[in-house]
C-alpha cells in the first residue's frame, strides 16, 4: 500500500452547474416574490406616506410642496401634544401591563403539566377575537347601568363608577383591553423561551440554593432575553398602533383621555381629508416603532449571550 | 460496623400509575465510590435525584449523614450535582458558574474566591475562568460542572450520566480524572451509568439495578465473579457472559447441562443442584478455551471474528448454538473455519431456570 503522499493527484471532477444552480440560486429564486411584495407595499406606503406628508393635497389629492409647513403645523397643535403624551402614557402603562401579565402567564402555563394543551390552546382564544368584538366586549363589562364589572361592585355594596365616562378610568379601560388582545401572543413568545431552558438548569439552580426569585431574576429571564426583546417589539407595536379596539370601546373620549395618535391620524386624514397632516403623524409613529424596535434589538437579541460569542 | 453514611430505606417511587423503584434499600459507607448501573428506566436516574432532594419522597427514608433527610430541601442536604449535559448556566463565565452557589449561600467574597482558585488549580480550570460555557469544549464543560460541584464543598457527590455526551477517548480520560479527584478528595460518591465497563473500573462497590430493584451490590470484581442473578451475569461484562437454557442431566457420570441439539455443557458438581433441574447456564467467554486441536473440546464453526488488539473476540456456533469466546492469542481463524471451544467446568455460573437466582 501507499501512503497518502504518494498517491497522483487526482484531476478534478466537473462541476456539475445544474447541481451549483440548485444550491445557490434556486432558494433566492423563491425568496424574491415575497420579498417584492413586503418592499413594494411597504415601500409604497412609506416613500408616499412621507412625499404627502411634504405636500398639501386638495380632495381630489392635487399635490401642493410646502416643505415642513405641515410638520410645523401638528407639531404646534395642542391636539397633537396631548395625543402624543397619552400615547406615550398608553405605551409606557401598556408594556409595563402586559410584559407583566405575558411573563405571569408564560410562567405558569410552563408549569402547568395536566392539560397543557388544552391551557395553551386557550390562553391564545382573546388573540383571534377581533378588535372591534374586543372592544364591544369590554363595553358589556364596563358599562356604567347594567354592566358586569357595577353588577359585581353593586353586589358587593361598593360604588359603581362611570368606567367608560370617567378620563382616568376610560383610559385603564383601555389599556386593558389593549392587554386582552396583545398578551396571549407576547405569551406564547415568552413560553417559547422558557421551553428552551433546559430543566436540568433549573435543578442545578435549586441544588445551588437559589430561591424562587433569584431563579427568576439570576436564570429565567437572562436565557429568554432575545424572546423578551421581540415580545417587547410586539407588545410596542400593537400599543402604538392599537386602532379599532379604541375607536369602538371610547372612540378618543372621554375628554380625548383616549384620543390615541393613531385615533387623531385616523380623524385628521380620512374624517378632516387633511391627508398630509395625517401622513405626518404616520411618519411619526413609524419613527417610534422603528426607533424602538432596534433599541431592544440592539439590548435583548444582540446583547445576548450567544450572540456576545461571536465577537 | 460504622453506622453507613448514607442509608436509603424502603425506598418507592411511582410516577402516576407506574411504579419506578420497588423498595430500595442500600446502605453506603463513607468515602466509598458507588455506582448505580442498569439498563435505561431502571430506577437510576430517579433514584439518584430522590437523594439530591430533586423529587419527592413518599414512601420509605433517605439518611445521610445520620440525619434524615426527606423533608430537608436540596440546597440544605450537603450535596453536589453533576448533571449528564452538565447544566451550567450558559449566560455566565466559568467563574460567574462557580461562584453562583456559594452567592447564594451569601459565602463571603475572600471565601468564595479562594474556594474558585482551589477548584480551578485542581481541575485545571484557570486559563478558562471568564469563558461562557459555550466556548468550551465537552470535556473542559464537563470540568467546569465538576468545579461547580467542588465548591461547594459537599459532603455527597452525584454524578447523573456525567461521560455520556463525551466520545469515547474523552470519556476515558475523565473517568480516570474522576476516580482520581475521588482517591485526592475521599468524599462519597454516589455515580449513576448505564455503561457497565464505568461501573467496573471506577467503583468500590456497583449496585446492579433492573426494573426499579437492586440486583446485586457490592465490590466489582465480586459480581463479576459470582453474580447473583441472571441479569447481573448478563449486564456485567464485556463481551457478554455466554447464557444457555437447559437441563441438568448425567453424561457419561458427569454432571452436565443439556441446552438442546444434542450439546451437553460440563459443570463442575455443586450443592443444590439436581439432576432434571431447569437451569440457565453461564459461561464468560474468557472460560472457553478455543484450541484448534479438535479433540479437546466442542467443535464449532467460527460466524464473527473481532480483532481488539489484545485480544481477539470469537462468536462461534456450536450445535446451532451462538457462543462467545475470548484469546489473546492473535487465532488464524475466518469465519467459516473450525476450531474446538472447551469450557472450564469450574469456572461455570448455574442460575435457577425461573427465579434466575444463583445456585
Amino acid at each position: 500500500m501507499t501512503s497518502v503522499d504518494d498517491s497522483p493527484e487526482l484531476p478534478p471532477l466537473p462541476r456539475d452547474r445544474m447541481a451549483d444552480f440548485k444550491e445557490g440560486v434556486v432558494p433566492y429564486l423563491f425568496v424574491v416574490p415575497g420579498l417584492l411584495l413586503v418592499f413594494g407595499i411597504l415601500g409604497y406606503a412609506v416613500v408616499g406616506g412621507a412625499i404627502l406628508s411634504l405636500n398639501e393635497t386638495d380632495m381630489f389629492l392635487n399635490k401642493t410642496f410646502v416643505g415642513l409647513k405641515n410638520y410645523r403645523d401638528v407639531f404646534s397643535d395642542p391636539r397633537f401634544i396631548n395625543a402624543l403624551w397619552r400615547t406615550l402614557l398608553f405605551v409606557v402603562v401598556s408594556i409595563a401591563l402586559g410584559i407583566g401579565m405575558s411573563m405571569i402567564f408564560a410562567l405558569t402555563l410552563y408549569r402547568v403539566t395536566r392539560g397543557k394543551r388544552f391551557f395553551r390552546g386557550l390562553s391564545l382564544v382573546p388573540y383571534f377575537v377581533s378588535g372591534v368584538a374586543t372592544a364591544v366586549m369590554f363595553r358589556f363589562i364596563f358599562t356604567t347601568s347594567g354592566g358586569f364589572a357595577n353588577s359585581v361592585l353593586s353586589a358587593l355594596g361598593l360604588p359603581t363608577p362611570s368606567w367608560l365616562g370617567d378620563p382616568a378610568l376610560a383610559f385603564m379601560v383601555a389599556v386593558l383591553a389593549n392587554c386582552w388582545f396583545m398578551v396571549p401572543f407576547a405569551t406564547l413568545i415568552l413560553l417559547g423561551g422558557l421551553q428552551t431552558i433546559d430543566r436540568e438548569i433549573y435543578d442545578s439552580a435549586s441544588i445551588d440554593g437559589a430561591s424562587d426569585f433569584a431563579v427568576f431574576r439570576r436564570i429565567t429571564l437572562p436565557l429568554i432575553k432575545p424572546m423578551m426583546g421581540v415580545s417587547l417589539i410586539w407588545v410596542t407595536y400593537i400599543s402604538f398602533s392599537t386602532f379599532d379596539i379604541i375607536l369602538a370601546l371610547t372612540a378618543g373620549g372621554p375628554q380625548r383621555a383616549t384620543e390615541l395618535l393613531s385615533i387623531y391620524m385616523f380623524e385628521t386624514a380620512f374624517l378632516e381629508l387633511n391627508f398630509g397632516a395625517g401622513s405626518v403623524l404616520m411618519m411619526v409613529l413609524l419613527a417610534f416603532n422603528t426607533a424602538l424596535s432596534v433599541l431592544y434589538l440592539k439590548v435583548f437579541v444582540m446583547g445576548d449571550h450567544r450572540r456576545k460569542l461571536e465577537k | 460496623m460504622d453506622a453507613p453514611f448514607v442509608a436509603l430505606q424502603d425506598l418507592r417511587k411511582s410516577f402516576g400509575t407506574t411504579d419506578v423503584l420497588h423498595g430500595i434499600n442500600l446502605e453506603i459507607p463513607q468515602h466509598a465510590f458507588v455506582v448505580l448501573v442498569g439498563p435505561s428506566g431502571c430506577g437510576k436516574s430517579t433514584l439518584l435525584r430522590m437523594i439530591a432532594g430533586l423529587e419527592k419522597i413518599k414512601h420509605g427514608r433517605i439518611v445521610i449523614d445520620g440525619e434524615i433527610v426527606n423533608r430537608v430541601h436540596a440546597k440544605n442536604r450537603g450535596i453536589a450535582m453533576v448533571f449528564q449535559n452538565y447544566a451550567l448556566y450558559p449566560h455566565m463565565s466559568v467563574r460567574e458558574n462557580l461562584a453562583f452557589s456559594l452567592e447564594m449561600l451569601k459565602t463571603e467574597t475572600s471565601e468564595v474566591e479562594r474556594r474558585i482558585k482551589t477548584a480551578a488549580d485542581i481541575l485545571q480550570l484557570e486559563q478558562l475562568l471568564d469563558r461562557l460555557p459555550a466556548q468550551l469544549s465537552g470535556g473542559q464543560r464537563q470540568r467546569v460542572a465538576m468545579g461547580r460541584a467542588l465548591v461547594r464543598e459537599p459532603k455527597l457527590f452525584l454524578f447523573d450520566e456525567p461521560l455520556s455526551n463525551l466520545d469515547a477517548k474523552l470519556r476515558v480520560e475523565m473517568r480516570a480524572e474522576i476516580r482520581a479527584l475521588h482517591q485526592r478528595l475521599e468524599s462519597t460518591t454516589i455515580y449513576v451509568t448505564h455503561d457497565q465497563v464505568e461501573a467496573m473500573t471506577m467503583s468500590d462497590i456497583v449496585v446492579v439495578m433492573n426494573a426499579g430493584r437492586i440486583e446485586q451490590s457490592g465490590p466489582p470484581l465480586e459480581l463479576y465473579d459470582r453474580p447473583a442473578t441472571e441479569f447481573v451475569a448478563a449486564f456485567m461484562g464485556s463481551p457478554a457472559m455466554n447464557l444457555l437454557r437447559g437441563r441438568v442431566v448425567r453424561a457419561d457420570g458427569a454432571p452436565a447441562v443439556d441446552v438442546g441439539e444434542g450439546l451437553f455443557l460440563p459443570f463442575d458438581d455443586r450443592a443444590g443442584v439436581r439432576e432434571g433441574m431447569e437451569v440457565v447456564y453461564g459461561l464468560r467467554p474468557e472460560h472457553l478455551a478455543i484450541s484448534p486441536d479438535p479433540a479437546s473440546g466442542l467443535i464449532g464453526e467460527v460466524a464473527l471474528v473481532e480483532p481488539a488488539g489484545w485480544e481477539t473476540h470469537l462468536h462461534a456456533d456450536i450445535h446451532g448454538r451462538r457462543f462467545r469466546a475470548i484469546s489473546t492469542e492473535r487465532l488464524d481463524v475466518t469465519p467459516g473455519s473450525r476450531i474446538a471451544l472447551a469450557p472450564d467446568p469450574t469456572r461455570v455460573h448455574l442460575f435457577d431456570g425461573s427465579s434466575g437466582a444463583r445456585l
